[in-house]
């Protein structure tokens, strides 16, 4: 990863477990879905789970934003693993793991950092238990995140592909009650405890006791069960989180006329997602900022109401949680039913009377090592970290599992390197300025007024077109154009004249900086002295590649007139046309695809070299008019054809043989149109 | 810098006809700047080579290389080797006529042809377009005229003009895209306060420095054969 600059994209700093992000969006855009799984399972065993739910930091910093809007990246991942799930399944069987190492890992608790510990260290040779409570594996992303924005079927993929590298998962079997900690650090070599934040925080206040009160987690883990609480008609639900707001949201589904969110903070200090909140208001969910609770009230042991009293201050000068109240502004909303999520804590019961040290209910251990109190017992995910999000629980397990291997290894605790992540930081102004913009692709939510009666997903993935267009917004950050170190250049300022951002310069030899830098190819396409390549889609070893797709046709086999098409790879709506070809089908064709990002990236050699390998007719495919990415692309590629055209003419090839076609509506329903075309008009010339 | 334009395609095949192995050899200097004869320009040239030998039915191999200039003797020694090595019986050079010459007078027996006409020295008055401003006349006098060269810039290379070939500010020969030099030497002492020098006839130029001397050489004595490099000095 990060081989080309050693500066990371934006996105992949802000993973927490540093997706490489343009490289799986890069083999989206050429048709390789099973290749981007492979890009996505390397550092993330979660991804289905991710593409549903992730709260996308990499789309929080994509560097798009500048310009138009982040690249729907969550989606994209979505797209990727639906679209690959027989791959998937065959994948699982060719994993490859190491050597047995005759050691034992206990993990307790299954959620995303326990089993991607647990995946991880499989891998490694160790023999892995896991020790789930409950029926099913997969924590809080099973039992506490609402069915319609998290599918059981989703996690279970993901689930399916951990398991297969062969850990034991033992269900039903709590680590306490149903075998005893001490006799499982007997066991085993190392012990992960994994339990996250399995509890809600309660309140003391008075009334808290009526029945009418629920805790958010349990309420949403009886939800996810297929239960149905008791919530009668008004339901109030204490917290500002994302949880929250899935326990509003998942409330709401129950049938209840009135479903109200009240908050200490104000609407901009919520801690849930702005997206959430939005959809969650969307569903006729009502929120009451700057409220904090001061009593239940209760009628013969019923709840019947709750009292609030104004919040005036949720964090003090040290940005500490230390709410202030105003005792005389006060208010009373009747509810048949509270539910308070204002906050998590494990459960650590099972670790009573055991060298390892709790204290006031949090596990003492050390972040950058992983470790509890205990020798040869470590921590990850939230009851680690406090509350965070899935990805990072995720990247905590990757720490857990690096500190235990090193752990077994050597018989050392492993203090984790702090990794410092140089990143390209944000477009320049001016550069984004003249970019051309492209409407992020955008999926419609199901209709707030159906979304709410059931727990379908409301969300429907990307098509396999809409993965497509939007996979061709990514700016490909910092994998641009680069002088090649033994090229001649010559400063000749060619760069500096035809790129159409601004970017190029020259300080002695050609300079383009990677933080500026669009992708477009124009200045490779006209450098006289062939010395610039890009970091990626790089089209600088065209003849060669042509060489490669050409040398085992047999001639005599080819149907003529053979036409090497040139063709933007971002008009495709499918990958039919993106996939590499067989030589049976270019013999038999008689028509090599060769598709490019831009077609007004492709050099003068590249359009006359086909010729040189046996082509009878080249072909040009363009994007659709207006429809290129890049300033200028169009022109430059137009002069460079005509002055092509007349040195084919020169050269006695004929420059009508060098055609130029335009996308019409899809690539799909236009190209084979070309190609024809392409051929026909090349027999009339023969002809005449 | 030197500039150069590319010759027709089919005058250098024309040249190619009685030869097998042939080095298409671009130059990373002036040429590659002017976009005549860099390596880009090699690949096209060698390319559409073969593509013409092939139609023609013409067996003969067409190799290409690129030397950062060829008109210094370290740069074009590994080609001369590579000459040598493999056998190459003709170099088509897209350096200026500099790389022409520079070559024929080291690779022995193997022909050099020219594959691009070498024009003038100018400057990139604009994206794409070169235009003259030096003649190389060894006696420069650009200090009476604010700077701007009567000899490379008049058609009639006037000390002492306008001509009446002077309209609206353009020149006769080519009223299109030439301007009169004088006109804008005019323009240019005016600004400079000097319109007055302009009274003054410039004398008779000595052309013995351009090419009526013969041919020039430029010495610098201070690293010219020094003698430890010789082995004199040790």
């Amino acid at each position: 990863m990060e081989k080309e600059s050693h500066l990371w994209a934006t996105c992949s700093a802000a993973c927490p477990v540093h997706t490489d992000t343009r490289e799986y969006v890069r083999r989206i855009s050429m048709g390789d879905y099973e290749g981007a799984l492979d890009v996505l399972l390397e550092v993330n065993p979660f991804p289905s789970v991710c593409g549903r739910i992730c709260h996308h930091p990499c789309e929080s910093q994509c560097r798009r934003q500048v310009i138009d809007a982040p690249v729907g990246l969550r989606l994209l991942k979505r797209f990727v693993v639906e679209n690959t799930r027989e791959y998937r399944v065959q994948r699982r069987r060719d994993t490859r793991k190491q050597p047995p190492k005759g050691k034992k890992v206990a993990v307790i608790g299954s959620g995303p950092s326990g089993l991607t510990a647990a995946r991880d260290l499989a891998l490694l040779g160790y023999q892995v238990t896991v020790f789930e409570k409950d029926s099913v594996l997969g924590g809080m992303l099973a039992h506490a995140i609402p069915r319609y924005r998290l599918p059981m079927d989703a996690l279970q993929e993901d689930i399916d592909d951990i398991l297969a590298v062969g850990i034991e998962a033992r269900l039903n079997c709590e680590v306490g009650k149903d075998v005893l900690f001490e006799s499982v650090k007997k066991e085993y070599d190392a012990v992960l405890i994994a339990v996250g934040l399995a509890e809600s925080h309660s309140l003391p206040i008075p009334g808290i006791g009526s029945k009418g009160v629920l805790l958010g987690i349990p309420f949403l883990w009886d939800v996810a069960n297929g239960e149905r609480p008791f919530l009668g008609d008004r339901v109030m639900v204490i917290g500002g989180g994302n949880v929250a707001v899935d326990v509003a949201r998942a409330a709401k589904r129950l049938g209840p006329s009135t479903v109200m969110m009240a908050c200490l903070e104000s609407r901009e200090e919520m801690p849930a997602w702005k997206w959430e909140i939005e959809e969650a208001e969307e569903e006729g969910i009502s929120i009451m900022n700057s409220w904090g609770p001061k009593a239940v009230l209760e009628r013969d042991g019923k709840t019947t109401g709750i009292e609030f009293k104004r919040c005036v201050r949720v964090f003090d000068e040290n940005k500490r949680f230390n709410p202030q109240y105003d005792e005389m502004e006060t208010t009373a909303v009747e509810a048949d039913s509270v539910i308070l999520t204002i906050g998590q804590k494990a459960n650590l019961d099972f670790l009573k009377g055991t060298p390892v040290t709790v204290d006031r209910g949090r596990l003492i251990c050390d972040r950058d090592s992983c470790t509890a109190t205990e020798r040869g017992v470590f921590t990850c995910g939230e009851v680690m970290t406090g509350p965070g999000s899935a990805i990072q629980a995720i990247a905590t397990g990757h720490d857990a599992a690096r500190a235990i291997h090193h752990f077994l290894e050597t018989g050392e605790t492993l203090k984790l390197p702090q990794v410092s992540v140089e990143t390209i930081g944000e477009l320049p102004a001016q550069t984004a300025a003249r970019a051309r913009r492209f409407d992020r692709v955008e999926v419609n939510l199901v209709e707030a007024s159906a979304r709410i009666r059931d727990f379908s997903p409301i969300e429907p993935g990307y098509t396999e077109a809409q993965a497509l267009a939007e996979a061709r917004r990514c700016l490909a950050c910092a994998t641009g154009a680069v002088l090649d170190s033994g090229a001649q250049c010559a400063g000749c300022l060619t760069c500096v004249r035809v790129c159409p951002f601004g970017v190029a310069t020259v300080e002695r030899t050609a300079v383009m900086p990677a933080q500026q830098c669009q992708t477009c190819g124009l200045c490779a396409a006209e450098c006289p002295a062939a010395g610039i390549a890009l970091a990626r889609f790089a089209t600088n070893k065209m003849k060669e590649n042509l060489e490669g797709f050409l040398k085992d046709c047999s001639p005599g086999a080819m149907k003529r007139p053979l036409v090497v098409s040139y063709c933007c790879m971002y008009e495709a709506t499918t990958r039919e046309y993106l996939r590499e070809q067989s030589q049976r089908e270019i013999e038999a064709t008689g028509i090599l695809r060769v598709m490019v990002p831009c077609v007004g990236r492709l050099s003068a050699i590249d359009l006359v070299s086909p010729f040189e390998l046996g082509a009878d007719r080249v072909a040009i495919i363009a994007c659709r008019e207006h429809g290129c990415m890049y300033t200028g692309a169009e022109e430059l590629l137009e002069r460079r054809i005509q002055m092509v055209r007349r040195f084919l003419d020169e050269v006695g090839v004929g420059g009508a043989s060098l055609q130029f076609y335009r996308t019409e509506t899809s690539a799909e329903a236009s190209w084979p149109r070309f190609w024809q075309d392409s051929k026909r008009v090349l027999g009339e010339l023969s002809a005449a | 810098m030197i500039v150069a334009d590319p010759k027709p395609f089919q005058q250098i095949r024309g040249f190619l006809e009685d030869y097998r192995k042939i080095l298409v050899l671009g130059c990373g200097t002036c040429v590659t700047v002017c976009l005549a004869g860099g390596e880009a320009q090699a690949e096209l040239l060698a390319s559409g080579l073969r593509i013409s030998f092939s139609k023609d039915g013409k067996e003969a191999t067409v190799l290409e290389d690129t030397v950062q200039r060829q008109c210094d003797e370290e740069f074009v020694l590994p080609v001369l080797e590579r000459v040598k090595r493999e056998g190459i019986d003709a170099v088509v050079t897209l350096a200026c006529g500099v790389g022409v010459n520079f070559l024929s007078d080291r690779i022995g027996a193997i022909p050099v042809f020219p594959g691009v006409n070498t024009t003038f020295y100018g400057g990139n008055v604009e994206p794409g377009l070169w235009s003259e401003m030096c003649a190389g006349c060894g006696d420069c006098i650009t200090h009476l005229t604010g700077g701007i060269c009567p000899i490379a810039r008049c058609s009639k290379h006037l000390l002492n003009g306008p001509c009446g070939g002077s309209e609206k500010g353009m020149c006769e020969v080519d009223p299109q895209n030439t301007e009169c030099v004088w006109q804008l030497i005019y323009e240019r002492m005016k600004l400079l306060g000097r319109l007055h020098e302009m009274q003054n006839l410039i004398p008779t130029k000595d052309w013995r420095p351009a090419m009526d001397g013969g041919v020039r050489r430029s010495v610098r004595e201070h690293i010219f054969r020094l003698q430890y490099k010789s082995g004199a000095g040790a």
